[in-house]
């Protein structure tokens, strides 16, 4: 912590335990499986038997018994048959004479009384399809783009250019090439998808969800459902983790739900089973990127050129901005005059992907501090020192020419990063191959740097305007209070309880007269969605500024009903004014409900005039602020077996003003858990039938307790003034930099430069063996 | 689990009660001990059973009893049981690491060794351990007890030699004596794993020269299997690192393993020399 905390009271900065925590670990919180939900139908998706082809027929078996049974195609959908989401490509239902694109691409949903039913009946559609060839996999994609590149199916190319690239590589001394590769990865959330429609007499739906943008639904389902967004009401159940999954898709799930419960007029529940949530839920990207760096004999960096293709899958849904943040963060952390990155979405028959945490950044990031790390073996430079010298700071520009100011830590992530691991010590003692004296265990030791954009690209939030409510009401136990009314969402990541102490601060309130609603779009405004590592950040500084504006409320109340017009101000729970004895805000509070009806206090969010972003070029301020990373690996490989422990990883970030340093730390562990598992042992490939070869917890591993590494996590602050209490971003870039720390421990460690994760075993002994890796 | 409530369950309190089921057609359940293999198989699609036999409480398969030159574990021990038995760290120590090494805590406290040996996972964890031991599997019937060698007792993939009307009961393992034994699995993680390959071995030396080995490896062919091979060529050899590394090669040559969603064959056939270099560099 930087600053002292004057005030004693003062919550921020402070590990107050969560406001979710009694109900989730006594097991009182009710997720949307655990509703009892009477009159209900359940619905089952029927999807494409294949990957391509054309939409014969989709036929209810005449034989079969259908009393009792909704069954909706197409056909049933009110309006347009469109998800409008970033393009309007995307059907709700694939159409008979249409081309399906994914295999599970969803074709009719059946409903019925029990799930068994609905089961058993969607067993008998009859789904013909004439198929086409597919191309299932961005490896096939990126060939395509090799060698014949006029016929790559880019859904979305964009380009970012700063200086001269020629006139780089013309003065660069020497230059190096590298590709890197990563596959799908599951967001593997506890609980699965999850909805429930309801259909409302005058024509419009209700809908029950465990999902992270309520107000994506209201927005992107208004022309397949014919309803306009004040006839889509969207509720947050609690959520049981989501890490972007339940982002963009269940706005699909709702409108999948939809169908039926419009047709039969009854509600629709639809949950997916683990095996079908992994199969037909959207993962993160599969990358491919290629650089090409020049530089000086001295490691300037002259040049940088950049390939960046994320695999979309069959429909664009949000890919284009996963790669805007993709690109963006591809070059983000060196500094270099001539850069040009080429960023691309290729079109494949398979489920599209969508966002998990970090959103194209942990992608990009894999790339270059595998390709700065190769750089630095390359000039006989240690990566550590290499990266001190040529790393981005406060005064240098981005890649889009975005000057740093001085609210930006990168120097000091490093620098203590290096410092508290003793990474010099450990660089010197990485085995490169060959166990040194006293080593059971090949050692290496590996390091990444990054920054994370918070909140969304460029003037999006200046755009967005999020809004946001703080209201005097009474609350569930009968005594006057707060709520914060906003449409974040709670999926285990803590908003609630910082929520709770922004506030608490800001109005000077003890917590417990705060409370912070499940977000349901009838009573929220739309603060945006989860997402970005935008809501610390942004919806924070709007409840921040509408509690303070609430407070004044308060204030003038007072002064007016309790202290004969002198000025009051609301201090730790209390009105007090000058010479008069204070009044317990709850008194206060009560008058005001009683009199006046209540208060709310309210703030839209905006940006400094003096952003500037231009969405074509891609030039200008492309974040409002970036956090920042120093992250260091250390790995052990035994010789006998090629098995590779993560020993200990050590992070010095930079998120602006912690707000609470436990959940903080939650965030870091957790994010960094993620990353290890996508770094060693998390994988995914697809089949012939374009269907995920694993498809169950059994066969799609993720690290379990015993697998994670002894953390050393460490926040410095410099806060994002713009926006007090000046938070930036934490819930994505913990998730950043593990996976090419580790590359890089494991090629200090074995001598070899592997290019694609996970990192198993049989991929050290195949780089080891097979010869088909040179050396870093 | 779609049909499991339409499963009809039995409940027999002794084993001659359970073998009696057994013995007739017509009351024949399909046999449940944990449940740790059959739970999943049943939620993953495999057609549920008509009836279900549970011999989760039986107290005579469920003993461990130690004997002057072998011990005798019943079917029904759970590997927690197993583990936490001291002597049978003394004298089938592999057995029991392997059996540490099933799933994690929960699963150990549930899933037995008989569970274990007749779901007949080419990477069944204990596999391999038992079968360097030489011992039997004891399988009783109605018509009476007989006893098999564990080396004839996996006939195939996912295949026993035990007959529609039989129970595994025991394993009657000869101690180790004066050999050494090692365990060792390479898995997916370090919990929760199912294993890439793994290798058991029993082996003794004296002044230097290997009297006798039994080497076993799991998840390389469509049974557990002996290293025959590598045992004729170590017997009666002095033990020198050369030895070694020419044993390591030869495993890598005999073991014909395939790709899977876990390994590929060549990491399997490479890793399976070490895993015999691991087990001969440790006695
Ligand atoms: C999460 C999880 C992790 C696991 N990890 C591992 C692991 O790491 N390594 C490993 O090897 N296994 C693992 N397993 C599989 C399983 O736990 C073991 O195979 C366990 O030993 C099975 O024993 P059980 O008593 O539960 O068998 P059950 O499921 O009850 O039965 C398995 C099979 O054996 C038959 N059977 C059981 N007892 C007898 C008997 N006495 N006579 C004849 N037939 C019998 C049953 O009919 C059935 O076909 C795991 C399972 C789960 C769910």
């Amino acid at each position: 912590m930087t600053k002292a905390r004057k005030n004693a009271r003062q919550l921020i900065g402070t590990g107050m335990h969560r406001v979710d925590a009694a109900g989730k670990v006594s097991g009182e919180t009710r997720y949307l499986n655990d509703m009892p939900l009477k009159g209900i139908l359940h619905g089952v998706v029927v999807r494409s038997p294949v990957p391509r082809g054309i939409l014969k027929a989709v036929e209810p078996d005449p034989a079969y018994n259908w009393t009792g049974i909704t069954v909706a195609t197409a056909k049933d959908i009110p309006g347009e048959n469109v998800v409008h989401m970033h393009d309007r490509t995307m059907p709700l239902l694939a159409e008979v004479g249409a081309e399906v694109r994914y295999r599970g691409e969803p074709v009719a949903v059946v409903a019925a009384k029990t799930l068994a039913q609905a089961s058993a009946a969607a067993a008998h559609i009859r789904v013909e399809v004439d198929p086409l060839p597919p191309l299932l996999t961005l490896a096939e994609a990126v060939a395509v783009f090799k060698s014949t590149p006029d016929k790559f199916d880019s859904m979305k190319s964009q380009d970012i250019v700063k200086g001269d690239i020629a006139k780089g590589f013309a003065e660069a001394d020497d230059i190096l090439e590298g590709e890197y590769e990563a596959g799908h990865q599951e967001q593997l959330y506890l609980e699965n998808q999850g909805v429930v429609v309801y259909p409302q007499k005058d024509g419009s739906i209700f809908a029950d969800g465990s999902l992270q943008c309520p107000y994506f639904p209201v927005h992107e389902l208004n022309d397949p459902l014919q309803l306009p967004p004040e006839k889509i009401r969207v509720r947050q159940t609690p959520i049981g983790g989501a890490f972007g999954g339940k982002e963009e898709y269940p706005t699909m799930l709702i409108g999948y739900a939809a169908l039926p419960a419009l047709k039969s007029g009854k509600p629709v529940k639809i949950t997916y089973e683990r095996n079908e949530d992994i199969l037909f839920t959207p993962k993160r990207h599969p990358v491919w990127v290629r650089y090409k760096t020049g530089f000086k004999k001295d490691g300037t960096l002259t040049a940088i050129e950049c390939d960046y293709i994320l695999d979309g899958g069959a429909y664009l849904t949000i890919s284009d901005v996963v790669m805007f943040r993709g690109i963006l963060h591809c070059a983000l952390a060196y500094r270099c005059d001539n850069v040009v990155i080429r960023g691309k979405v290729a079109r494949t028959h398979s489920m599209p992907c969508g966002a998990f945490r970090g959103f194209g950044a942990p992608q990009a990031i894999w790339g270059i501090e595998s390709h700065i790390d190769a750089v630095a073996a390359h000039l006989g430079r240690a990566p550590h020192e290499y990266r001190q010298q040529i790393h981005i700071r406060p005064g240098d520009s981005t890649p889009t020419g975005q000057i740093l100011s001085a609210e930006n830590g990168s120097t000091t992530c490093l620098k203590q990063a290096l410092q508290r691991a003793d990474f010099a010590r450990k660089w010197r003692q990485s085995s490169q191959g060959k166990l040194r004296k006293g080593q059971q265990k090949l050692y290496g030791v590996g390091l990444a740097f990054l920054g994370h954009g918070s909140a969304f690209t460029g003037d999006g939030e200046a755009k967005f305007k999020a809004k946001g409510r703080v209201e005097l009401a009474t609350l569930a136990n009968g005594k006057p209070g707060v709520n914060i009314r906003v449409s974040s969402t709670e999926m285990g990541q803590g908003v609630h309880t910082i929520f709770t102490q922004i506030a608490a601060d800001a109005l000077s309130l003890a917590p417990e007269h705060i409370r912070f609603p499940l977000a349901d779009t009838a009573f929220v405004p739309n603060s945006g969605p989860t997402v970005a590592s935008r809501t610390t950040m942004v919806v924070g500084n709007v409840v921040y500024r509408a509690a303070q504006d609430l407070k004044q409320q308060i204030e003038a109340f007072a002064a007016q009903h309790f202290f004969r017009g002198a000025a009051a101000t609301l201090k730790d729970s209390q009105l007090v004014a000058k010479g008069a004895r204070p009044v317990p805000f709850a008194k206060v509070a009560q008058a005001m409900l009683k009199e006046i009806g209540g208060a709310s206090g309210s703030f839209q969010f905006n940006l400094p005039d003096s952003i500037r972003w231009d969405q074509t070029t891609f030039k200008g301020d492309s974040y409002p602020g970036y956090s920042w990373m120093a992250n260091i690996a250390e790995v052990e490989i035994d010789p006998l077996t090629y098995e590779l422990a993560v020993t200990r990883v050590t992070a010095v970030i930079d998120i602006g003003r912690v707000i609470n340093p436990v959940t903080a730390g939650g965030q870091v562990e957790g994010g960094l858990t993620q990353a290890l598992g996508y770094a060693v042992m998390e994988k995914m490939g697809t089949g012939k039938n374009g269907l995920y070869d694993a498809a169950r917890l059994q066969t799609y591993i993720i690290p379990t307790a015993l697998d994670t590494p002894e953390f050393d996590i460490h926040f410095v602050e410099y806060p994002y003034t713009f926006a007090p209490p000046g938070a930036k971003g934490v819930g994505e870039l913990p998730m950043d930099g593990l996976a090419p720390a580790i590359a890089n421990a494991v090629a200090a460690a074995t001598g070899r430069r592997l290019r694609q994760i996970p990192i198993t075993p049989e991929a050290i002994y195949e780089a080891v063996h097979g010869g088909r890796e040179g050396t870093p | 689990m779609k049909n499991i409530e339409k499963i009809a369950f039995q409940f027999p309190t002794t084993l001659a009660a359970a073998l009696r089921l057994q013995a007739n057609e017509k009351t024949r359940g399909k046999l449940l001990a944990g449940g740790t293999d059959l739970m999943v198989q049943w939620a993953s699609g495999v057609p549920t059973p008509e009836r279900v036999t549970s011999l989760w409480n039986l107290p005579e398969i469920s003993a461990i009893r130690v004997l002057a030159d072998h011990v005798e574990i019943g079917a029904g021990v759970t590997h927690a049981f197993l583990v936490d038995c001291q002597p049978l760290r003394t004298h089938v120590p592999a057995l029991v690491a392997a059996a540490g090494t099933v799933g994690a805590k929960q699963i150990q406290a549930r899933g037995t060794l008989g569970g274990n040996v007749a779901n007949a996972s080419p990477a069944g964890d204990t596999a391999p351990a038992l079968l360097v031991t030489d011992g039997t599997v004891v399988l009783a019937s109605q018509a009476g007890e007989r006893e098999v060698s564990l080396s004839q007792f996996w006939t195939g993939y996912r295949q026993i030699a035990a007959r529609p009307d039989e129970i595994i009961v025991a394993f009657r393992l000869p101690k180790r004596g004066k050999a050494r034994e090692r365990f060792r699995k390479i898995g997916t993680r370090r919990a929760q794993a199912i294993s890439k390959v793994m290798a058991a071995s029993r082996i003794r030396v004296e002044k230097g020269v290997i009297v006798s080995a039994a080497i076993a490896l799991g998840s390389v062919a469509p049974t557990p299997v002996r290293l025959t091979q590598v045992e004729q060529f170590l017997a009666g050899k002095k033990l020198t690192p050369a030895l070694i590394a020419e044993a390591e090669k030869l495993a890598q040559t005999t073991v014909q393993p395939i790709a899977d969603i876990r390994s590929t064959a060549e990491y399997r056939r490479w890793a399976s020399g070490r895993l015999v270099r691991d087990a001969l560099e440790h006695l």
